[in-house]
């Protein structure tokens, strides 16, 4: 049933899903390789990883924690799962990363950055991080409707981890004793993650890794667990 | 020609009240009761007419009805039938041609692809659209609008159908056209619960009135005992008014 509303309503807007993020990395190309003079391929492709990887993440979250607050009609209507809004919302946003990520392996071929062995890891990185996002986005979807004030504070935190996880900086750069507090930032992990896979050929660390897979795991579990608890509530409170 | 009490019983409502609580100003709620105590039992091919003043919890009695509110006081048995609150235009999609509203709108009422595939020409041909039907949906009038959401809801037939004011949509042939339909879904049979503030549709559709006045049960029968009553109340309170 959903797939077919998300199938629908997905063609319309298709170009924009690669245009939008192509626009944006434009515009920090504009920004880094010329106007600061960083021009070297290596940079280029360094900010493009994570920026794409932070994009998916930050995109999902936005678009996921209204889902349910923005569907009140149907829910005053139907009795209906509520988990389906904010699944819909990070299915779209899957199928938009996705494009976009072919279009960053492509780029970073193009640049000399070859294919290597340790792509393997990459299916993994990308299911740690849907993990992430789904426990993430389900968890401020199911708040938002009682307390929509909740939407302002995602955003100023959205734009402080963007700050904090070393997308247009290298993460090397920040004192020593700063750095294991640095990589408690989940998404700083995983953009260091990616980078030293496609751009290094080299293993990521998986102790860390593991550990966000855990929480993340648990994450959903509570989240849907909440969903389905306060089933009856959101009709409640989603009153016009 | 019908007689309730040996009819299966399909829905069951005992002493049903329901809270919300309502933000009313800075981190400040307030209780409010929609429903204080309604009971009453659904039968099998029933249709119960439910009238009642603005904000006496009529919608929200249907709500219930329909399973997407659960009461926070007393209990509401649902004895394994299939309801659904006749919503118009339920998730209507701006952007989609009206043949794809037609199949989103159905898919969420409740109902399989198949089976609403199925029902396809019939709600094009009662919408009257015609070659309309595959444009999107934001070219269309509200009229237009209108119609198609009629047509959808009423050919999709649930166990139990609950009707929330939705007549008199369209114009005056269209609204001919949907009360007939409406008519012909009584007699066949159908089990329904409308909400209206329609006397005479409800005099001529229901055989059993429900009266609820700020939450509770006012009164309950038979339409040609409760619809007078009803009547003289509003005027009365019009009057003091």
């Amino acid at each position: 049933m959903n797939l077919k509303s998300e199938a629908s309503r997905t063609y319309l807007s298709f170009l924009w899903w690669i245009l939008e993020p192509v626009m944006t990395m434009s515009v920090f190309y504009v920004v880094f390789g010329v106007l600061l003079n960083r021009r070297t391929d290596d940079f280029i492709a360094f900010l493009l990883v994570g920026l794409v990887i932070w994009q998916w993440f930050s995109n999902t979250i936005s678009h996921g924690m209204s889902a349910i607050q923005h569907n009140s009609r149907l829910i005053l209507s139907v009795d209906i799962p509520k988990e389906i809004f904010p699944v819909i919302e990070i299915l779209m946003d899957v199928v938009k990363f996705g494009l976009v990520l072919i279009l960053l392996l492509g780029f970073l071929w193009l640049f000399g950055f070859p294919v290597n062995p340790q792509y393997l890891a990459l299916p993994a990185l990308l299911g740690i991080q849907f993990m992430l996002i789904c426990a993430i986005t389900l968890l401020i979807a199911a708040t938002v409707p009682f307390f929509p004030d909740v939407k302002f504070l995602v955003t100023v935190l959205l734009q402080l981890t963007f700050f904090l996880s070393g997308i247009f900086y290298d993460p090397s750069s920040i004192p020593i004793e700063y750095q294991p507090y640095f990589f408690m930032n989940p998404m700083a992990l995983l953009i260091e993650s990616y980078r030293l896979v496609l751009l290094e050929a080299q293993s990521p660390d998986w102790a860390r890794l593991a550990i966000v897979a855990g929480a993340s795991f648990f994450g959903v579990l509570v989240s849907l667990g909440l969903l389905k608890k306060l089933h009856y509530a959101y009709p409640r409170v989603l009153q016009p | 020609m019908k007689s309730p009490g040996q009819r299966r019983k399909l829905i069951s409502l005992d002493r049903a009240g329901l809270v919300y609580r309502r933000r009313t100003g800075f981190l400040r709620t307030s209780r409010f009761e929609a429903l204080t105590d309604v009971s009453l039992e659904l039968h099998e091919g029933e249709s119960l007419g439910i009238v009642g003043r603005n904000g006496s919890g009529k919608s929200t009695l249907m709500k219930i009805l329909a399973g997407i509110l659960r009461p926070s006081r007393g209990c509401v048995v649902n004895h394994g039938c299939s309801v659904a609150l006749l919503t118009l235009q339920l998730g209507f999609d701006p952007n989609l041609s009206g043949r794809q509203n037609i199949l989103m709108s159905g898919m969420l009422l409740g109902f399989r692809l198949k089976y609403v595939k199925s029902f396809m020409d019939l709600i094009i041909e009662f919408s009257g659209l015609g070659s309309a039907i595959d444009n999107p949906l934001h070219t269309y009038s509200t009229g237009m609008k209108a119609r198609l959401g009629f047509s959808v809801a009423f050919h999709l037939d649930p166990d139990v159908l609950l009707v929330d004011e939705v007549f008199g949509v369209g114009d005056a042939n269209f609204k001919q056209k949907s009360q007939k339909v409406m008519e012909e879904k009584v007699k066949s049979d159908k089990t329904i619960v409308m909400v209206s503030h329609s006397l005479p549709l409800l005099q001529r559709l229901c055989d059993r009135i429900l009266w609820i006045e700020r939450g509770q049960t006012h009164r309950s029968g038979d339409p040609g005992e409760i619809l007078p009553a009803y009547r003289e109340h509003l005027q009365r309170s019009n009057g003091a008014a």
